[in-house]
Formats: C-alpha cells, sequence, structure tokens
C-alpha cells in the first residue's frame, strides 16, 4: 500500500451529458467524486454503460467539464478554456480499448515517435524515448523498430500502441479496458509491466476494467462507479469484502473471494478477504498448519 | 477548443425513433416523393420556384418532428466547400448564367472575374438547391430505418429484374453503406481521441487551412482504412455464417402495403412538381 502522496487528480460532483441538445441526448455521468494521489494504483469498476470511460476521458481533456462539477489535474482547473490541454496530454496518458486501433505508421519506431515528435523534442530524444517505451512493454528496440506496423501480431500490435504513449513520459498512466481482447498469459505480462512502470517508475496509474481478478491483482484502491455516480470506494479489500454491494451494481467479485466468502460462511475462518489465488493460498495454509 | 462529438454533425444516415406522419409513411411512399421532388429540383432555376420547393421541404421537416436546428448541424462540416464554391460561382460565372427574370445587369468587373446579378442569383438558387436536397435525404434517412430503406429500393427495383437487374444486391450494397456511415463516425472519434491523447493537434489550424488540417487527417485515414477493412471482413464472415447467398428466393417477415395515406402524399407531391414544373418559365422572378 503506498503512503498518500500529492492529489494528482480531484473530481468533484461532475456532470456530464453526450450531444446535449440533441435527439440523441444521453446523461452518462450524474455525480462522480473521486481523487487519485501520486504513485498509488487506483482502478475504476463498474457495469458497461456506467460511464467509466467518460470519467477518465475528462482527465486528460478528451472531454471538457461544462455542466456541474470540478476536475482539477496536476493542479489545473480543466475546465478553464485557457488551458493548454496538450501539456495535460503529456503528462496524463490515456490508452483506449483496442489501442492497436489506433497505429498509422508504416515503421514500428516511427509510430511510437509520434508523441515525442509531436512535442517537437529533437530527434536524440526521441530515439531514447521510443527506446525506453520499448522496453517498457517489452519489445527489443533493435529488433522491432524497423518492423512493419501493421505485419505484428494482435499482442505486439497493442504493445506497440501503448509504447505510443508511454513514449510521451506520462506520470498518469490511464488504461481504459485495454487488456480486453488479449490471451491470459499476454494480458498477465501487461500487467506485470504496468504495475512495474508504478513501482520502478512512480508512475500513477488509473486502470478501468471489468475484469475483477485482474483490479484485485493490481490496485491499491478501488471506485465503484453505477448510472454515472461514484457508490462505493475504498481500499481493494474493503471494496471486496462486500460481494453483496457489488453484486447489486452488476458486478461481482474475484474467483477466490468468492471462495473464500464461502469457506466463512461455512465456519472456516479466514483473517482476511484474499485477493488473490497466491494470497488465499497463504491463508489457507496458516489455517491448516495451526 | 477541440469537439469530438462526431455524431452531432452526421445527421444523414441517423434514424430518430419517431412516430409522426412522415415515419409511419410507407418507405416506397417516401423515396417516391423523395425522386419527384429531386427531379423538380433539378429543373427550377428561378427564385419563386425555389422558395416553394424549401418552403415545402422545411414543412415536411417540420411535419417529422425532428429538431429543425439539429438537422440543419449536418451542414456545418460542409460549411468551408460551400462558401468556396459559391465565391467562385459568384466570381467567375457571372457572364456564363444570364439571370432569370431580370435584366442583365453586370456590377463589378476586373479581368476574368465580375459580379452580375446573375451570378448573384446563381448563389442564392445553389444555396437553397442545396438546402432542399439536404433536407430531403436528411428527412428520408432520419425517418426510415436502413432495412426499410433497403426494403423499399428491393421492392421498386423488382419489376426491373427482368431486365437482369440485381435489386436485391443494389439494396443490399445501399443498406451496408448507410448502416456505416455513423459506425465510422464512432470509430473515427475514438481515433482521434486516441491520437490527441498522444499528442496530435485536431484543433489547431483554421477552418480554411486545408493543407494543415489535411496533415491530420492522415493519422485518422490509416487506421479508418484498416478498421474499414477489418469489419467488412467481419461482415462477409458473418453473412456466410448465416448462409447468405444472394437474394433469390428470399422471403421478408414484414411486408408494406402501401394505404390511402402514402397514395395521397405521393399524389400531392406530385400534382406540386407538374404545377411547378408547368410553369416554371412562368414566374417573375
Amino acid at each position: 500500500m503506498s503512503t498518500r502522496g500529492r492529489v494528482v487528480i480531484q473530481v468533484n460532483d461532475l456532470h456530464h451529458t453526450y450531444l446535449s441538445g440533441t435527439p440523441l441526448e444521453v446523461k452518462a455521468l450524474k455525480g462522480v467524486t473521486m481523487e487519485v494521489y501520486e504513485g498509488e494504483v487506483v482502478g475504476i469498476i463498474g457495469r458497461t454503460g456506467a460511464g467509466k470511460s467518460t470519467i477518465v476521458q475528462h482527465f486528460n481533456g478528451l472531454i471538457r467539464n461544462r455542466e456541474r462539477g470540478r476536475v482539477i489535474v496536476d493542479g489545473h482547473d480543466m475546465a478553464d478554456p485557457a488551458l493548454d490541454v496538450r501539456a495535460i496530454r503529456q503528462k496524463v496518458g490515456l490508452v483506449f480499448q483496442h489501442p492497436e486501433q489506433q497505429l498509422f505508421e508504416r515503421l514500428v519506431g516511427d509510430d511510437i515517435a509520434f508523441g515525442p515528435k509531436k512535442m517537437g523534442l529533437p530527434p536524440e530524444v526521441r530515439r531514447e524515448r521510443v527506446r525506453w517505451a520499448m522496453e517498457m512493454v517489452g519489445l527489443d528496440f533493435e529488433k522491432f523498430k524497423d518492423r512493419f506496423t501493421f505485419s505484428l501480431s494482435g499482442g505486439e500490435m497493442r504493445k506497440v500502441a501503448i509504447a505510443g504513449v508511454l513514449a510521451l513520459q506520462p506520470k498518469v498512466l490511464i488504461l481504459d479496458e485495454s487488456t480486453t481482447g488479449i490471451d491470459p498469459r499476454g494480458r498477465k505480462e501487461l500487467l506485470g509491466r504496468v504495475l512495474n512502470l508504478n513501482r520502478e517508475h512512480g508512475v500513477t496509474l488509473v486502470f478501468v476494467s471489468s475484469n475483477m481478478e485482474e483490479v484485485a491483482s493490481i490496485a491499491d484502491r478501488i471506485y465503484v462507479i453505477d448510472d454515472g455516480r461514484t457508490v462505493m470506494h475504498g481500499s481493494t479489500r474493503e471494496v471486496f469484502a462486500q460481494p453483496e454491494a457489488l453484486r447489486r451494481y452488476g458486478l461481482g467479485v474475484p474467483h477466490v473471494t468468492t471462495v473464500a466468502h464461502q469457506l466463512s460462511q461455512d465456519g472456516v475462518a479466514i483473517p482476511r478477504v484474499p485477493l488473490t489465488v497466491a494470497e488465499a493460498e497463504e491463508d489457507i495454509w496458516k489455517i491448516l498448519s495451526s | 477548443m477541440e469537439n469530438f462529438e462526431f455524431l452531432r454533425n452526421v445527421t444523414i444516415g441517423q434514424y430518430f425513433q419517431g412516430d409522426s406522419i412522415i415515419h409511419r409513411l410507407d418507405p416506397r411512399a417516401k423515396i417516391t416523393i423523395l425522386l419527384i421532388l429531386v427531379v423538380v429540383n433539378s429543373f427550377i432555376l428561378s427564385f419563386t420556384g425555389n422558395v416553394l420547393l424549401l418552403s415545402l421541404c422545411i414543412a415536411l421537416v417540420l411535419m417529422s418532428g425532428i429538431s429543425f436546428t439539429f438537422m440543419l448541424s449536418g451542414i456545418k462540416p460542409a460549411l468551408p466547400l460551400i462558401v468556396i464554391f459559391a465565391l467562385m460561382q459568384l466570381f467567375f460565372y457571372g457572364d456564363a448564367y444570364p439571370p432569370y427574370g431580370m435584366e442583365s445587369v453586370t456590377y463589378w468587373r476586373w479581368g476574368m472575374m465580375s459580379i452580375t446579378n446573375g451570378s448573384i442569383q446563381l448563389v442564392i438558387v445553389t444555396l437553397m438547391r442545396f438546402l432542399e436536397i439536404f433536407f430531403l435525404v436528411s428527412l428520408l434517412t432520419s425517418t426510415t430505418t436502413t432495412t426499410n430503406i433497403a426494403y423499399a429500393i428491393e421492392s421498386m427495383l423488382e419489376p426491373f429484374q427482368r431486365l437482369r437487374v440485381p435489386a436485391q444486391e443494389i439494396s443490399l450494397i445501399g443498406t451496408i453503406a448507410l448502416r456505416f456511415v455513423p459506425i465510422f463516425a464512432e470509430q473515427m472519434e475514438i481515433i482521434m481521441k486516441a491520437q490527441a491523447s498522444r499528442g496530435a493537434d485536431f484543433g489547431e489550424g483554421g477552418v480554411f487551412q486545408f493543407v494543415k488540417r489535411t496533415r491530420q487527417m492522415v493519422t485518422l485515414i490509416v487506421p479508418l482504412f484498416v478498421d474499414a477493412f477489418r469489419r467488412a471482413e467481419d461482415l462477409i464472415l458473418a453473412m456466410d455464417a448465416r448462409c447468405y447467398t444472394g437474394g433469390r428466393g428470399r422471403t421478408k417477415i414484414v411486408r408494406f402495403r402501401m394505404r390511402r395515406i402514402d397514395y395521397l402524399f405521393i399524389a400531392l407531391t406530385a400534382v406540386f412538381g407538374i404545377l411547378i414544373m408547368v410553369f416554371r418559365n412562368n414566374f417573375p422572378v
């Protein structure tokens, strides 16, 4: 658990309506309040259509709040029309679902270098950034930089796309369902890599997912969003200790947590809510050996 | 400030649920009316004729219950192009088109360029004609589902099947094209946001800075094409998986029947069209 640092993102009673004033108007956010502290891993969970993506798009100014509520990112009020949004986007990197769809350059290295180039960095620095970003996602610089982007496998393309965001060297990295659609091993590797970014490089992570196992294994704290509102929040263990409440919002808990709940109900006292298989194993060994 | 809400600007091809009289018309009747009015539109060059036709189009839009201002907002993306065409017509077509119903007057002349009352009339009439077509097509797609439009086209082409016109295929192509407009708008919004997240600047460059804006578009066009091909392949597979073998012998679950109101609408439109066409050379201006 990280000691709480400075608040990097603060959201207060945020409201947002898509296509307001048209027949297709949709009220997506109806009062979201949350904070993200420097250096932590925050999970955002909620059922499809709850408004998770809408929230995180406020964090780097893709959506600017014009309605009720405030979003403060790194000390800047995002509603300020004079704000330099591009500077914010360098600090807050956002990776979408299926990020491989955003690739457009012929060569891998050029695609990753797009962000640094737009920042106006000199070629030498750009090259270093690309090398670093590729290392972070686990692509060998020499081997991959001159490969054709569209000849890569799906998993490799996704790594390239994530590297393209990392090349901006953001302080905050948002992953919006970015692990969906890849195989379990690829997912696990990716999770390990972003966690490494957090632990070794101090990158604050905001992790949006509908996979409870993933969130449980990575997040320090969790916000539960339902129907455009923050409905629950707390440490990962606190939130997953309430399976009934989560079920009400169309969510579950990790399978091992369900098993542990079941065991407690059957009279096996498990001291804490296990979030991963490893934790459960440890707990059960303790009980068995006592 | 950037605005990524693309659907706000795509009014053609977007269906809006409703229960207005226009919604309830038979799709074939709607297409017939559209065709009649498009023919009328291409014949009238006078102020009076266009005012009449534009009024009819606006009346139809109002009857459909679809927000007029919203529909109008669909023109916004095409605005720079419209302005350029209008300017070209204004300055270079001065002598090509004598004004309808007036004595030719030249207001200004410099080399090849000139402004006459003929070119002014041409600009205004062209704008009105553009608006008429725009309203009619938007109205058809916003009050009729794509499946119904496809059904109507197919059923109207049926008589030509003896002449080996592939009615079903044509309507299928049309449906797919229309159906994918909002999908690509949405996809474009996502890709645009993704590129903006890593430093692309779509907001920059004024409306008239074409080169700059076009260069920005490369980062969108490549991913969009890739996506389009992927979707096309998925679609082929999905059709194949459902044993699609072309239209021959296909039956439908919903059969449309033309009602009295449909014939009435067509008849009224036809009368309107014929009157305008007959008297098109008798209007004062």
